[in-house]
């Protein structure tokens, strides 16, 4: 294993705790999604984009939208790891006016750039960011987290043709394709397969990977855009709730309220997973 | 009566106008750029215009994309297809993220009056004015669409500004307009009527009618229905203690309930709403979809004088 793929997992380690330390005070959270999609946010904000957590606002940095927001918990993990923000301020979530809301608020937490929340809504700020950006002359691009879930939402198709139409390649959407959702398998809920495929129909070019394997994340991402002149879409294979044990790939944990023991046994499970990690990274 | 002026193209000309002295300006079409007057500015500059074809909430996320970049986007085009169609994304990417993009109904109200209750848009002033901190502009006159348009793109915050398509006379004298201030366009002392949008034109020949009858009127112009001049119109309901209000919008939830909030918060006064009736309108001409509803000039008239 290279070095930056050890430390990224130790990152995203650290970053799962971090929902999990969330959880405790909040006491619920949308943990399945934050889990499955928290390796790829990992990589976009502490190697792939061009960011400075000093500078939240930098015109020319890079952008991220998480357009499947009760992510939110995933990419807070995330920007509080990367030094975004005080990490003390994770106790806050659950609490009367924390700017840790259930779904990102861009006006309360630096590093967020849109309120997302409602779905179907991300990929479209996305394209309008990544357009402007080109029309400023930057070389800045925009990345995007979507769920497998939201994507029967048809604003999502108006953007997809919209951004191959216009051949925005500074867009890179990642389908975290965890394959549930909160009434079931996305397959059996709505299956939109082959996932892939239809973006492919739409002009974009498309990956599929094993989105919680840090080398093939930084693989595709590497070579983002795949074909100039097109948007690239990564559909991420991922675990829900990857990390802890019991909850993984199990519906009920979309939306976790700790029974009794649960929360010590997933702390118990996820520190020993960076002890495993630093020991790597320190190897 | 002057010369008729077309509201797109006179709002195509203003925006265009301004664009030229503001590159951050970029116009975005559903397939309705060049029918809402933006011809000469695809032509002028192709770079900042932007056309998506038929997807008005995937637009409106995009604008607000844009947006965020530090770019002001104007996006235009039928009026219930970017407020009603779209909302959610109004409400969201541009409401709630507090972008600086500005969304234009035309054809507004009952101006597409042949193409019947789907493309009639006459609940937009109200489901707008629920967004907080966006901005309802309704110019009534050429002057007022020129004086809403630099208001509009001199704001910093969403707003949506609805236009109409049928000609326009000139109204009133030019003069800029200001969020949240109304125009006392004339003296009066026995009813209070205030007029928003094109509907104006109808309202003005009612006024006249009602002068000869006798009947004064304290008539004051509000082209921000969503923020209203509390003080001009509390004032004058406290002079005629009689309120009227004219729109082409449903008589509930837009300038009717704005003032009536006003009123029932501030200076108690017994109101007239002018609107149109809510239920869906039928198709068939502009002047006679007026009239079926109350709200042409001699509906206006007959109505305030019974007040």
């Amino acid at each position: 294993m290279s070095d930056r793929v050890a430390e990224l997992e130790l990152h995203a380690a650290r970053a799962r705790r971090n929902v999990v330390r969330m959880i405790e005070t909040g006491h619920s959270g949308h943990l399945g999604g934050a889990m499955s999609a928290i390796d790829l946010i990992t990589a976009l904000y502490f190697d792939i984009m061009n960011v400075d957590p000093a500078r939240p606002d930098w015109p020319e940095r890079d952008r991220f939208l998480l357009s499947a927001g009760h992510k939110a918990m995933g990419q807070y993990g995330v920007l509080a790891e990367r030094g975004y923000f005080d990490p003390a301020l994770l106790q806050t979530y659950g609490a009367m006016m924390t700017a840790l809301g259930g779904h990102p608020d861009m006006h309360k937490l630096p590093g967020v750039e849109g309120n997302t929340g409602a779905l179907g809504h991300g990929l479209s700020i996305s394209v309008g960011a990544a357009l402007g950006l080109r029309l400023a002359g930057t070389t800045a691009r925009v990345f995007t987290v979507m769920g497998d879930g939201e994507l029967p939402e048809g604003s999502n198709w108006e953007a997809a043709a919209a951004a191959a139409h216009h051949k925005v390649d500074n867009l890179i959407a990642i389908v975290d394709n965890n394959g549930l959702q909160i009434s079931g398998p996305v397959a059996q809920v709505m299956n939109m397969a082959p996932i892939a495929g239809k973006f492919e129909a739409f002009g974009w070019a498309a990956r599929e990977i094993n989105g919680n394997d840090m080398t093939e994340i930084l693989a595709a991402l590497d070579t983002a855009p795949f074909t100039p002149g097109k948007p690239s879409v990564i559909v991420a294979h991922t675990t829900k709730a990857k990390g802890i044990s019991f909850a993984e790939d199990t519906l009920a944990y979309h939306y976790w309220k700790p029974a009794e023991g649960e929360l010590e046994q997933a702390i118990t499970e996820l520190d020993a997973k960076i002890a495993e990690c630093e020991q790597k990274v320190t190897r | 009566m002057s010369q008729l002026t077309d509201p797109r193209k006179e709002f195509g000309r203003a925006v265009t106008a301004i664009a030229a002295d503001n590159d951050r300006i970029v116009v975005l079409s559903a397939d309705s750029g060049k029918s809402s007057g933006f011809g000469d500015f695809a032509k002028a500059y192709p770079e900042r215009y932007f056309e998506f074809g038929i997807m008005e909430q995937g637009v409106t996320g995009i604008a607000s994309g844009l947006a965020t970049t530090g770019l002001i986007p104007v996006f235009a085009a039928i009026a219930p297809f970017v407020t009603s169609r779209s909302y959610e994304m109004v409400r969201n990417d541009l409401g709630y993220m507090g972008q600086n993009a500005k969304i234009v109904g035309r054809n507004g109200g009952f101006t597409y009056a042949d193409l019947g209750a789907t493309h009639h848009s006459l609940e937009d002033y109200a489901i707008m004015r629920m967004i907080p901190g966006l901005v309802v502009f309704a110019p009534s006159d050429p002057g007022e669409i020129r004086s809403c348009v630099a208001a509009m793109l001199d704001h910093v915050g969403p707003t949506y500004m609805r236009i109409g398509a049928q000609g326009l006379p000139d109204l009133f004298p030019e003069e800029p307009v200001e969020i949240g201030k109304g125009r006392h366009l004339r003296d009066g002392s026995d009813v209070t009527i205030i007029t928003t949008g094109y509907e104006s034109v109808q309202t003005v020949a009612a006024v006249e009618q009602l002068a000869a009858a006798d009947i004064s009127v304290d008539l004051i112009g509000m082209p921000t229905p969503s923020h209203l001049d509390a003080e001009l119109i509390c004032a004058s309901a406290a002079r005629t203690g009689a309120v009227v209000t004219v729109e082409e919008h449903y008589e509930t939830g837009g300038l009717a309930g704005a003032v009536a909030e006003l009123l029932c918060r501030e200076q108690p006064t017994r109101l007239l709403p002018i609107g149109v009736p809510h239920a869906y309108q039928p198709a068939g001409p502009y002047d006679g979809l007026l009239a079926n509803a109350g709200i042409d000039a001699e509906s206006i008239f007959r109505r305030v004088s019974a007040f």
